[in-house]
């Protein structure tokens, strides 16, 4: 095989757990297209209840700042926006958080603007930022969105598969039953 | 004095259990070999769902019979299956796997789309269920097979082989169903003739956009669901072997 990378494109996942709830980043496939990404999307990240909406992005398409970027200027976004371009909206995304979770950006807010840099800028001029770690910038036209109708054949199955909650199965108790027989006097030898 | 339908649903409900117990287990087959590792996932999900909805006809089945679940899972031999052959073919390459699945959504969802209108409640209750995760096995297979007929040559000739292969096989599906075609049966469960027509409209327009042609209609065998190709054997001596080594165990 040669060096290069022979994965599909990355796209990244954004998951709305309730109809007008936030979209959090919940992680990425890779897909040829937007519509394999959207079902596969579906099968790593829907395998629990409470999916309302699922949005994948092209990982090209996302401008990506980190807060050590933007203190030593590597990720600093050129000044003012190209006057020849149309205005566009584009979500923000923020960690704001060093705390384990199952998302990584969550919702921050939207801007309009002429790119993505742009959106960036007029973001951090209008909060102080002590608190964000990474900044994601993502155009509402590279999203693809699963459909309202999409929810009853992509999302509610999951609702009646308590097979894969792992509180469905009794392995954590007996492994606890197991652990204790261990630690029982008669192998206190073995240590 | 007419039958009951509980006489005459028992045995079709029974088939339908098989090929979905059959296609799920040769679906699993691909777990840890699947062409990428989302489509591992997804695809183990779709044979976890077929396995679900055989548990849903066989709970039915038992309901009527009084045979468990278990015993017709795991004691039976390859004689007493009555899946289609289709469900029971070796998975073949991911062409093949697809296509296979494809043509089985298909069916399983103009069926239940049937189903819904049966007199008898347990018929269209269980197709309700089913339904909803059968639209999105449908989409996903579809989009596959689009994928795979337009996509390189390479994956075009796999596709068009399997569907030469699979053709005859999938006329199976409209034979008679296990019980005969009792007059009794209408109402209860769909003509097999209208199936096929609704099946065809779905699956040959479909076929034709992917870029594959449709095999000159070969008709199936007049043999029925209680004759199997010489793969169904060896499915089941793995399938059955650990419930086999000791019949009494609790699990």
């Amino acid at each position: 095989m040669s060096g290069g990378d022979t994965q599909w494109p990355r796209f990244e996942i954004f998951q709305q757990a309730r109809p007008d709830g936030p979209f959090d980043n919940v992680g990425s496939v890779h897909a040829p297209d937007a519509e394999m990404a959207l079902q596969n999307a579906r099968d790593v990240f829907v395998r629990r209840p409470q999916t309302a909406t699922l949005w994948v992005v092209p990982a090209s398409a996302i401008l990506t700042v980190t807060r050590e970027e933007l203190a030593s200027g590597t990720g600093q976004p050129p000044p003012g926006a190209a006057a020849d371009q149309t205005e566009q909206i584009y979500h923000v995304f923020t960690k704001s958080s060093q705390r384990r979770s199952m998302t990584f950006v969550t919702y921050h807010g939207d801007v309009l603007a002429t790119s993505a840099e742009h959106a960036l800028e007029k973001m951090l001029l209008s909060e102080d930022g002590a608190h964000t770690y990474v900044y994601w910038v993502v155009p509402d036209a590279a999203i693809t969105s699963s459909r309202p109708d999409d929810a009853e054949s992509m999302f509610a199955p999951a609702h009646r598969k308590s097979f894969r909650l792992p509180g469905a199965y009794h392995t954590r108790t007996l492994m606890d039953e197991v652990r204790r027989a261990n630690e029982e006097p008669d192998n206190a030898s073995d240590t | 004095m007419p039958a009951t339908p509980e006489k005459v649903v028992a045995p079709i409900v029974l088939a339908m259990a098989d090929d979905e117990l059959i296609l799920g287990h040769r679906n699993s087959e691909w777990t840890g070999h699947a062409p990428i590792l989302e489509e591992d996932i997804a695809f183990a999900n779709i044979a976890l769902d077929e396995l679900g909805h055989a548990r849903l006809w066989y709970d039915l089945h038992s309901t009527l019979t009084d045979t468990s679940p278990d015993t017709l899972v795991f004691f039976r031999p390859a004689g007493d299956y009555r899946n289609v052959r289709l469900v029971e073919l070796p998975r073949g390459d991911w062409a093949f796997t697809m296509l296979r699945q494809y043509l089985f959504d298909a069916f399983e969802l103009v069926r239940g789309e049937q189903l819904l209108e049966s007199t008898y409640r347990p018929l269209a209750e269980i197709a309700a269920r089913i339904l909803p995760e059968e639209r999105y096995h449908y989409r996903h297979t579809e989009t596959w097979v689009r994928r795979l007929g337009l996509g390189t040559a390479e994956s075009h000739s796999r596709t068009q082989l399997a569907l030469d292969v699979l053709w005859p096989y999938a006329a199976q599906l409209f034979g008679p169903w296990p019980a005969g075609d009792k007059p009794s049966l209408a109402g209860i469960v769909p003509g097999l003739a209208h199936l096929r027509e609704r099946w065809e409209a779905l699956v040959l327009p479909f076929l034709a956009d992917a870029g594959l042609k449709i095999p000159t209609l070969e008709l199936a065998t007049a043999e029925g669901r209680d004759v199997h190709t010489t793969h169904l054997a060896p499915l089941l001596q793995e399938m059955q072997e650990v419930a086999r080594l000791d019949p009494e165990a609790t699990w």
